[in-house]
């Protein structure tokens, strides 16, 4: 009977410990989603369309409709896909963190998260910022190679793109402190239940 | 005696070392002077900031990595060498996409920005720039294998004292 209570007092020692660091996790995981998530709206449905008179014939103007859309850049297709990779893996923990807290693969769980946090980190970072320096050329062009800017010309569709980068490099600054927390969290194991016997 | 642990470690260092040092050269002495449309200019890896960020970014990794070969072994240090080689693959992944984006540009050309490619006036050029892209990613995926091995050396005491 005198063990039973010493097991009971454990058990309720150890579930108070994890409890507000496991709610800040989830609360940054929960952020970091919703930003990438709008990332990858805001960037996807990025389309701007303008009819520019080209010519006059007689009496009736030639319209040419030029649109901008963000398939056109590599870059910009690279950070949709990136940001649209980086939110399902925020859900996908999200998920397991509430309701599956007891999935293990041979005791490889948290390896297999910071693991996952890492390379969401490297992917994320890559599509940022690449389309940041497609943005800047865009908005400033390149005198020397004779590329023009295109942000005067477009410019709902530059103010979107960079609202975009702006909501993937606050994901990005998210997703560096989860992965670090899990990174620490992966180090600083919990003491197994061996220390409740007492002799 | 070395233990083959460390060996490995310190081979994947001086890969990653060489890769970077080999990148910011190839990179910095890339410049030709074309003629563009009857007008002569000089093509420069500084025109573009996309460039200049992957030279600083792999001139920072290549003297940290040139400091942390001299670091002793079982020195506290270490600890820090694992946080600060996550933040430099992330740097140096968030530069070679940079750099690979307006490469893209300059090889194929943008027509709907109306931007030209302009690889052909200027091919040795875009051959060093590839040349340093490639250089870039050996670095980084040497690093990424570096990284990976080392949390692996660095839970596998923990492992075993509560395994």
């Amino acid at each position: 009977m005198a063990l039973q209570n010493e097991d009971k007092l454990e058990v309720g020692y150890s579930s108070l410990q994890p409890k507000p660091k496991k709610w800040v996790l989830l609360m940054l995981r929960l952020l970091a989603f919703f930003a990438t998530a709008a990332a990858t709206v805001v960037m996807g449905l990025n389309k701007e369309t303008k009819t520019l008179v080209v010519a006059t014939v007689g009496t009736t103007p030639i319209k040419a409709t030029l649109t901008a859309k963000f398939q056109h850049t590599p870059a910009f297709v690279f950070f949709v896909i990136a940001n649209g990779l980086a939110s399902i893996h925020n859900l996908v923990m999200i998920m397991g963190d509430l309701c599956g807290q007891k999935l293990d693969y041979k005791g490889l769980r948290l390896a297999m998260i910071a693991i996952l946090d890492m390379m969401t980190v490297a992917l994320i970072s890559g599509g940022a910022s690449a389309a940041a320096f497609m943005a800047e050329l865009g908005k400033n062009g390149n005198s020397h190679a004779r590329w023009n800017s295109i942000c005067d010309k477009y410019k709902t569709f530059c103010d979107h793109g960079g609202g975009a980068l702006i909501a993937s490099f606050a994901g990005l600054i998210l997703m560096l402190i989860i992965s670090v927390m899990s990174i620490i969290k992966l180090l600083i194991k919990p003491k197994p239940d061996s220390t409740t016997v007492v002799p | 005696m070395v233990k083959p642990k460390r060996l490995l470690r310190l081979l994947l260092r001086i890969i990653v070392l060489g890769s970077t040092l080999a990148a910011v050269i190839i990179m910095a002495t890339s410049h030709e002077k074309g003629t563009f449309f009857a007008l002569s200019y000089e093509a420069k890896y500084s025109d573009t900031p996309a460039f200049k960020f992957f030279v600083i970014a792999n001139a920072i990794v290549t003297v940290y990595g040139f400091l942390v070969l001299f670091i002793p072994s079982e020195s506290q240090l270490w600890g820090l060498v694992l946080a600060l080689d996550l933040v430099f693959t992330m740097l140096l992944i968030s530069s070679i996409s940079a750099a690979l984006a307006v490469a893209q540009v300059g090889k194929k050309g943008n027509s709907s920005a109306g931007w030209l490619p302009v690889c052909g006036q200027v091919t040795k050029y875009c051959n060093q720039v590839t040349g340093a892209l490639v250089a870039g990613f050996i670095a980084i995926i040497t690093y990424i294998i570096l990284l990976l091995y080392s949390i692996y050396t660095f839970l596998n005491p923990l492992l075993g004292k509560n395994g």
